[in-house]
């Protein structure tokens, strides 16, 4: 059984009984080496599509989480159960709990790095009260303003005021959270909290795969919100180092905010200046600073990518890139996709309006980002078969899209692995304007592709 | 990726219930069991197929059984119907499977499992339709349907589902609005086989209940009695788990009715 990843978190969704002999066909051992080999923050099963499972169902599952935990620090446990079902984990893992539940997927989202700061007020219960703290602390953490109910009575007062709340949280058991460094991105700056005393597990705490891939597809501005940072050592040091010197190379900036150093020896400030990294008081000395952020390089990508120029390599493959985009809009919509005139230039988006886009970048023997570019009405005809209903939500259109545009990257990875080239993709990026793509590709020439599939008329960019 | 007209030639090639097979079951309607076997011996294929489910552990015979007069004689109207059109449905079966993890001994077992449990079932709830025996046939269909339909597709479907959990039965339906179970109904209907058995089916698929609250109740039944076999372990391996939806919500109200049925502690 594979699992599907969104937002970072990996989701194994078994359906049906769940039985001491069922659940170990659901995860062979390769499955769990695959699992746990997954670079997301949190690895979850889901439990909606389950009638019936018994604690021999469930023990497949935690030697698949104690596998992830040692070898990564993601967040594991179940998610999308009623109390029964709730109860029931509670009463077979009482004293070993130490796995997380979490009563639906939405709920998990707000403890992923993805949903962080979006400032939800979120209405809290547990009957255990170190529980009720812990998830509000976590959720505090995240950006949020989490409301605690002291009782069930209070409770079930509060929760009867819906519009009150952005979400409800109960039913939740927070285990050994991860310790991933958390990532969040804005604007154009990518956001990483580190907290507590930085070490040697710092390595292994950072996504560094994450953070290669927003230097490729065009990130120039990471921030380490280090408020809760009591000290570092000299790997902690070392590391730090070492990633400016790997994001000088793309001409990047790292930033540390509100970094005290009264525990930390002085010089360890200097050597990371030296380094290239800057300091500064506030996350709002940057945020709210648009001339500075220019000058970080957060408003643009530009400042490196006119020196990235289109290659001979690139340009040979071109017809796999182009082959994986329509095969992929043929596969999801059934329509005939035909290529029209192909330039090398610029981006160029004549008439800018109602336009939304999605990129992705791939890294390896070759590298580069594919942009497509869609009227939004033609995005939501080409994302139907991953939306299924009929839906103006522009956040489920642009989720979509960004789907879309991850199984184009797929593609392309495996036509051009049949020639024996190897590539990695990024993580698919979406941009609900025009403008913010244009930002990104400045001055980058392409090869610029007019596609149509249906009479619909959508934009291929290829770039590097 | 896949098309209405593909469903369309998939459907037109699906050739009509041969003569012998036809008659057989006309004559087991009748109650003509002697007559029904004795054209049955005609078909050597169907005589090999019969002696080996019935032998199957599941039948719980003790010696072999081997000729289709007694097999019929064992098993009566309804189950011997029932087991001529598992046979019918296998004659859709690919040689080789490659979408799923499949042969023709598991997707045999697979047939025989849910026939056994679906007579079970029907004895539980007093119902004695020999129609309604022979519904349950229909569903290993909808298997072979999804691996004729996407055989050729399979990487196009892995790359999609690794994305996006997807089902086959949503994605038919979302590219062609067709589902699995209303080509199941078109299979019945090409092979002359009871209204009520499409009717169940369709309803079975737990994403359009019928207003029958009869022919509902027996979907619910095979819903879930369909997910209770894909939760076995041969068949979650063979990749069936998740090929088509579980509907959870369709099947809280007898659930607990079944699981005492099955014995499921």
């Amino acid at each position: 059984m594979k699992a599907v990843i969104k937002n970072g978190i990996a989701v194994f969704s078994p359906q049906g009984f769940l039985d001491g002999n069922s659940s170990s066909a659901f995860m062979s051992i390769e499955d769990i080496d695959a699992a746990a080999n997954l670079k997301a923050d949190m690895i979850l099963v889901s439990l909606k599509k389950v009638v019936f499972f018994n604690r021999n169902g469930l023990d497949v599952f935690m030697k698949l989480f104690m596998k992830i935990r040692k070898k990564s620090h993601a967040t594991v446990g179940f998610c999308d159960y009623d109390a029964k079902k709730y109860d029931a984990i509670k009463r077979f893992y009482q004293n070993e709990l130490n796995f997380s539940l979490f009563k639906t997927l939405d709920i998990a989202n707000l403890f992923s790095s993805s949903f962080k700061n979006l400032n939800k007020n979120i209405l809290v219960y547990s009957s255990d009260k170190s529980q009720r703290s812990a998830i509000a602390i976590e959720l505090h953490d995240g950006g949020h303003n989490p409301i605690i109910a002291q009782s069930l009575e209070e409770f079930n007062i509060k929760k009867e005021k819906k519009d009150a709340y952005d979400y409800i949280v109960d039913s939740t058991f927070l285990g050994q959270m991860g310790e991933k460094v958390a990532t969040r991105v804005t604007g154009n700056a990518v956001i990483y909290t580190v907290s507590s005393f930085l070490d040697v597990e710092i390595g292994n705490m950072f996504n560094i795969e994450y953070h290669n891939n927003s230097l490729n597809v065009g990130f120039r501005l990471f921030i380490f919100d280090a408020y809760k940072v009591i000290s570092m050592n000299v790997h902690a040091l070392n590391f730090f180092s070492k990633l400016a010197s790997s994001a000088a190379e793309y001409n990047a900036t790292i930033c540390f905010v509100g970094m005290k150093f009264d525990k930390t020896p002085q010089v360890f400030k200097d050597t990371m200046e030296d380094a290239g990294i800057l300091f500064y008081t506030q996350m709002d000395d940057i945020l709210q600073n648009k001339e500075l952020l220019k000058e970080l390089g957060a408003s643009s990508a530009s400042n490196v990518k006119s020196k990235r120029v289109l290659n001979k390599e690139t340009i040979l493959e071109l017809p796999k890139f182009i082959d994986a985009t329509v095969v992929t809009l043929e596969m999801m919509t059934n329509a005939k996709a035909t290529k029209e005139a192909a330039n090398v230039h610029n981006l160029i988006i004549e008439d800018k309006s109602g336009k939304i886009a999605s990129s992705i970048g791939y890294f390896g023997d070759i590298d580069g980002m594919v942009i497509l570019v869609f009227p939004s009405a033609i995005a939501k005809k080409a994302c139907e078969l991953l939306i299924g209903e009929d839906t103006d939500d522009m956040e489920l259109i642009l989720d979509s899209l960004a789907e879309l545009v991850n199984i184009v990257g797929g593609k392309i990875k495996t036509l051009l692995a049949d020639e024996g080239v190897s590539v990695n993709i990024t993580l698919p990026r979406t941009y609900q304007d025009v403008d913010s793509l244009l930002q990104v590709v400045e001055n980058r020439r392409g090869v610029q592709v007019d596609l149509l599939f249906n009479n619909d008329k959508f934009l291929f960019f290829l770039t590097r | 990726m896949i098309t209405k007209d593909k469903i369309d030639s998939f459907i037109e090639k699906i050739p009509p219930a041969p003569k012998v097979l036809n008659e057989t079951i006309r004559l087991l309607n009748m109650g003509e069991l002697a007559k029904a076997a004795k054209v049955a011996e005609g078909d050597l294929a169907l005589k090999s197929y019969l002696k080996g489910i019935v032998n199957k552990p599941i039948y719980g015979f003790a010696n072999e059984v081997s000729e289709i007069s007694q097999i019929f004689g064992i098993l009566g109207v309804s189950l011997s119907q029932q087991t001529v059109y598992n046979y019918m449905v296998t004659l859709l079966s690919p040689k080789n499977w490659t979408l799923f993890h499949l042969n023709a001994k598991s997707f045999h077992d697979f047939q025989a499992n849910l026939s056994k449990k679906w007579e079970k079932v029907l004895k539980h709830l007093g119902i004695d339709d020999k129609n309604i025996y022979a519904a349950i046939t229909l569903l290993p269909a909808s298997i072979i349907v999804t691996e004729a339909l996407f055989c050729e597709k399979k990487e196009d479907v892995n790359l999609l589902r690794s994305i996006k959990a997807l089902d086959y039965n949503t994605i038919l339906v979302r590219l062609c609005g067709v589902s699995l179970f209303d080509i199941c109904s078109q299979i019945a209907d090409k092979w002359e086989m009871d209204e009520k058995i499409s009717k169940i089916v369709q309803s079975a698929s737990g994403i359009k209940p019928s207003d029958d609250e009869s022919i509902n109740k027996l979907a619910k039944w095979m819903h879930l009695l369909l997910f209770y076999e894909l939760s076995q372990p041969e068949f979650i391996k063979a990749g069936l788990n998740d090929f088509v939806d579980f509907k959870i919500d369709y099947v809280e109200d007898i659930y607990e009715e079944f699981a005492t049925l099955m014995g499921i502690e």
